[in-house]
């Protein structure tokens, strides 16, 4: 699984960082060779928009309502557990 | 389920300190508080790591099982609600799935590249994230998830989906930041492909 830009050895090495961009995770020295790279490289902004819309997507995601009756299930069969000691 | 921690790390008191020691010192009438503040952050958990309702009602009650058990050795030396991820994750890594025909992934990457050349950002990563929501999304989303292999959903669902830093997610996979870092990237890159696919038919 690679960039589209890969066959590029810089834009492939800015590649596996896009990640740390988008997570704030990186240097200042290099979130801005990131920054200035995809200024002017239309396939890593490519990469970099698309993960970054990935990870927008995932965040999205609502809870799953507990299902009444497992619920029940759950709290009768803690409730009846034997316990040791602290 | 011992916290394996430098010695003298200082306790850590939050919301859940109170009860946790409560309970610890034999007030057991109190363990359905402690369901109650987390079954559903559990059951959320559990149908984003598992492919099925039942399995993922099988990680719940597993893991609270396991809390139970291993109780009495957590150190306060983390969040409570941490703890219980690590619970949660090592219950998930040893479950097998209920559904004899839903075999394990490939724990490999590799095999499922696809590589499609870009000379423009496509519309899907400029339009509005609301124009783009819709079930069949979801769905599509939720099936990538399932079809990763293990080791690389838990850290997307718990960094991308559950909100831990990549520091807690280490903690609780008791991995290093770095491997977090690089299984994540990894992970975000297979979904992005299957999302390509996805609107690639789509818009």
């Amino acid at each position: 699984m690679v960039c589209e830009a890969s066959s590029h050895p810089h834009c492939l090495e800015l590649f596996e960082k896009l990640s740390e961009y988008i997570d704030d995770e990186l240097a200042p020295t290099e979130r801005r060779a990131i920054e200035a790279h995809v200024a002017g490289c239309v396939a890593c902004l490519a990469c970099l928009q698309t993960l970054r819309r990935t990870v927008a997507l995932c965040r999205t995601g609502g809870d799953h309502p507990v299902p009444e009756e497992f619920s029940r299930r759950l709290y009768s069969a803690l409730s009846t557990l034997p316990r040791d000691p602290a | 389920m011992t916290e394996s921690q430098p010695p003298n790390r200082p306790a850590i008191h939050d919301s859940d300190t109170e009860l946790i020691q409560a309970v610890n010192f034999g007030q057991v009438d109190l363990l359905p508080e402690l369901v109650r503040r987390y079954e559903q952050r559990l059951y959320t958990f559990g149908r984003r790591m598992c492919g099925n309702p039942a399995d993922a009602e099988d990680l719940v009650q597993e893991t609270f099982l396991n809390v139970l058990r291993y109780l009495k050795d957590f150190r306060y030396e983390t969040k409570f609600k941490n703890w219980l991820y690590r619970v949660a994750a090592s219950t998930c890594l040893k479950q097998r799935r209920k559904s004899k025909f839903a075999p394990e992934r490939q724990e490999s990457l590799e095999a499922l590249g696809i590589e499609v050349a870009a000379d423009a950002v496509p519309r899907w990563a400029q339009m509005p994230l609301e124009k783009l929501l819709n079930e069949e999304l979801a769905q599509t989303l939720q099936n990538a998830i399932h079809s990763l292999p293990k080791a690389y959903r838990l850290v997307v669902v718990l960094r991308d989906m559950e909100g831990f830093s990549t520091q807690e997610t280490a903690r609780i996979l008791t991995i290093s930041d770095a491997n977090v870092k690089v299984r994540l990237h990894r992970a975000r890159l297979f979904l992005r492909e299957k999302l390509k696919g996805y609107f690639n038919h789509g818009l």
